[in-house]
C-alpha cells in the first residue's frame, strides 16, 4: 500500500489529478469548494468517470464518500486506483440523499452524489453553498432524464462511449464535452479509455 | 431490509470469568462461518447471517437452519435458537421463539411484539398506561406525539417500531470486533474499526464523525465500507459491510487462480437480479451441461421494462466450484445492448441473472 499524507495536503486549495484528467481540468486538479458535474446516459461510463476523478484525491489520503450509487462495483473502484480504505457509501439514501451529503460534507473531501430523482433548484443550491464554505469537492453524477438545475464550476457531458471488444470486453473510449464557468468554459470534446482492459482511466 | 438468520445461544451471553465465553463464541462464528462466509457477530451469544445466498444454495431456509443447527451441536453440544426475519430488531426476537417468517411478514410479526421487547423499560409502563400493549400500537402513534412525550432514544425505538430502523441502538456490541480480533491473537491496532491505520489523522476523526451524523440520520446500516477478498468473479471478490461492524477479508486483493480476466463491472449488484435471455426466435437461451449456450442471445429482458437488443456477447465461462457441500456451478456472459451499455449475467440453475453492469 501506498504511503498515506493525508494532514500534508490538507490545507491546499487544489486536489491534484494525474492523467488523464490533469490536462482536462482547470489547474490540473479539482478546485476545493467547487462542483463538478458528471452528466450521462446511465450504463455508459458516467459512474466510471466520476469514480475515477476519486481515484486520486483517495491515493493522496483524502476522505471521499459516495452517496446514492446503489451498488458500488468494489473490485472495479479498486481496479481504477481508489483507496477503499478512505471511502464511506451511502446506497439507497432514497429521499435523503441531500441531507445525507450536507452530513458528510463536514467530514471528507470530495463527495460524489447521484441523487436518485431529479434534484430541487433549493436542495442544489444549499449543497453547492455548503461545499464553498467548507472547501469540499462536490462531484454530481446525472442523468439526462434528471439534469443538475444549477451551473457548475466544472462540467463533464458524456457524448458517446463505444466498447472495445476481443474475446470479450476490453476497452471503453468515452466521448466528453468539458465545459464549466471561467477557464473551464469550452475546453472542446476529448476521448478518454475507461475501464481499460486493466480497469484504469487512461488518455488515448 | 435484509432478511437474516439469527442465532442465539442463552449461554454464551453471560461472561465467564475465566474466558471460556469468548473463546466459545469464537469457535461457534467459525463453523457457522464455514457454511456462510457472511455471519456477523452482533453481541455474546448473538450473531446473524444474511439468507438469501445460502438458502439458494441448500435449498431452503430450512436446510440452511438444520445445517447451522447441525454444525453447532457438532462442536459445543450446545443447543441454540435460530430464528429468521428481516432486520436485525426482528431477527433476534425470532431466534428467541425460534420461528422463521416468512417472506413479507416481517412487519406482522413485529407488530405483534410485545412493547417490552423494545427494550425500554420506562416506555413499556408508560405506554401500558397508555393502552399500548404491543410494538404496533406504539407504531401507529403519530411521530409528532412521540416527539412531544418522548425522549430521543423512544424517538429513535419508534422509528424501529414502525420499521424504518433494522436495529436496536445498543443491540450491537461495537466493542465486540476488537476483542474478537484480540482473541483470535490478530493485530488489534492495524485493524481497528473503520481506520486500519497505524496512527489516525485529524482527516480520520471527521470522516468518523461525518459517519456517526449519517448512520443518526438514515439508520444503523446505512453507511458502508468496502471490503475486498480473493475469489474469481467480482460478485464474490467484493463486499459492503456497515461501517463499525467487525470485519473480516480485511482487502486481501491477493491474485486468484481463474478470475474473470478484463474489466470488472462498476455497478455489482448485491442482490443479483432475475432476468430472461431469448434468442432469435423468442426460446429461452439455456446454459447446457458442457457450458456452452443453446443459442446465440439476441434478446435481454429485465422485469417491468421493454425488451433489450444483444448486439453482442461474450462467453460464457463457466465456473464449477465446490461451495459448501453441494456443487455450484455458475457461468458468466458479458452482453453489449445496442444503447451501448455492458453488463455481466450469471447462469445458475436455470436462470439468467444480472449481476454486473458496466457503467
Amino acid at each position: 500500500m501506498a504511503t498515506l499524507r493525508p494532514v500534508a495536503l490538507a490545507k491546499s486549495r487544489t486536489i491534484t489529478l494525474a492523467e488523464p484528467w490533469a490536462s482536462l481540468a482547470p489547474g490540473r486538479g479539482l478546485r476545493r469548494g467547487t462542483t463538478v458535474l458528471v452528466h450521462a446516459q446511465p450504463g455508459l461510463g458516467g459512474l466510471s468517470v466520476a469514480l475515477s476523478l476519486l481515484s486520486d484525491a483517495s491515493s493522496q489520503g483524502h476522505w471521499s464518500a459516495v452517496v446514492g450509487v446503489d451498488d458500488p462495483g468494489v473490485v472495479a473502484m479498486s481496479d481504477l486506483g481508489v483507496d477503499l480504505r478512505r471511502v464511506l457509501f451511502v446506497p439507497r439514501p432514497r429521499s435523503a440523499w441531500a441531507e445525507a451529503a450536507a452530513d458528510l460534507l463536514d467530514g471528507v473531501d470530495l463527495l460524489i452524489v447521484r441523487p436518485p430523482s431529479r434534484a430541487a433548484y433549493g436542495a442544489a443550491r444549499k449543497l453547492m453553498n455548503r461545499v464553498r464554505e467548507r472547501g469540499t469537492i462536490l462531484i454530481a453524477l446525472t442523468e439526462p432524464s434528471a439534469p443538475w438545475p444549477l451551473p457548475v464550476d466544472l462540467s463533464f457531458h458524456l457524448t458517446s462511449s463505444r466498447w472495445i471488444m476481443s474475446s470479450r470486453l476490453d476497452a471503453r473510449y468515452v466521448t466528453l464535452r468539458v465545459g464549466g464557468r471561467g477557464e473551464a468554459a469550452h475546453r472542446g470534446e476529448h476521448v478518454v479509455i475507461v475501464p481499460d482492459t486493466r480497469g484504469r482511466a487512461v488518455a488515448r | 431490509m435484509e432478511r437474516l438468520l439469527a442465532l442465539w445461544a442463552e449461554p454464551l451471553s453471560q461472561e465467564r470469568s475465566d474466558g471460556s465465553t469468548l473463546r466459545d463464541y469464537l469457535r461457534v462464528l467459525e463453523v457457522v462461518g464455514e457454511l456462510c462466509p457472511f455471519v456477523e457477530p452482533i453481541r455474546l451469544g448473538l450473531c446473524t447471517l444474511p439468507l438469501r445466498g445460502p438458502s439458494r444454495f441448500f435449498g431452503g431456509d430450512e436446510a440452511v437452519l438444520a445445517a447451522v443447527r447441525q454444525s453447532v451441536r457438532d462442536l459445543l453440544d450446545l443447543g441454540v435458537c435460530l430464528g429468521v426475519a428481516e432486520g436485525l430488531f426482528c431477527a433476534e426476537l425470532a431466534a428467541r421463539h425460534e420461528v422463521v417468517v416468512a417472506v413479507g411478514e416481517t412487519t406482522v410479526f413485529r407488530r405483534s411484539q410485545p412493547l417490552s421487547a423494545l427494550g425500554h423499560k420506562e416506555l413499556t409502563t408508560t405506554g401500558r398506561r397508555l393502552g399500548l400493549y404491543t410494538v404496533g400500537d406504539f407504531a401507529d402513534l403519530d411521530g409528532a406525539r412521540v416527539a412531544e412525550r418522548f425522549s430521543a432514544t423512544v424517538r429513535v425505538l419508534h422509528r424501529v417500531a414502525r420499521g424504518e430502523l433494522a436495529e436496536l441502538p445498543g443491540q450491537r456490541d461495537i466493542r465486540l470486533a476488537a476483542r474478537l480480533r484480540s482473541a483470535r491473537g490478530e493485530d488489534v491496532v492495524r485493524n481497528e474499526q473503520m481506520g486500519f491505520f497505524g496512527q489516525r489523522s485529524a482527516g480520520d476523526d471527521r470522516a468518523q464523525a461525518a459517519a456517526h451524523r449519517v448512520r443518526h440520520r438514515l439508520g444503523l446500516e446505512s453507511v458502508l465500507v468496502a471490503r475486498l477478498s480473493a475469489g474469481r468473479v467480482p460478485e464474490d471478490r467484493s463486499s459492503l459491510a456497515p461501517w463499525g461492524s467487525p470485519s473480516r477479508d480485511l482487502l486481501d486483493d491477493a491474485p486468484w487462480p481463474g478470475r474473470l480476466a478484463g474489466p470488472t463491472p462498476m455497478i455489482s449488484l448485491r442482490h443479483p437480479v432475475v432476468l430472461e435471455v431469448r434468442d432469435a426466435t423468442g426460446a429461452s437461451v439455456r446454459m447446457g451441461a458442457r457450458g456452452s449456450l443453446s443459442a446465440t442471445p439476441t434478446t435481454l429482458i429485465l422485469v417491468h421494462s421493454p425488451p433489450r437488443t444483444i448486439v453482442w456477447f461474450a462467453g460464457p465461462w463457466p465456473l464449477v466450484e465446490r461451495w459448501w457441500a453441494s456443487g455450484r456451478r455458475r457461468a458468466h456472459v458479458q452482453v453489449l445492448l445496442d444503447s451501448g451499455e455492458a453488463m455481466l449475467l450469471c447462469a445458475e440453475a436455470g436462470r439468467w441473472w444480472l449481476v454486473g453492469v458496466y457503467d
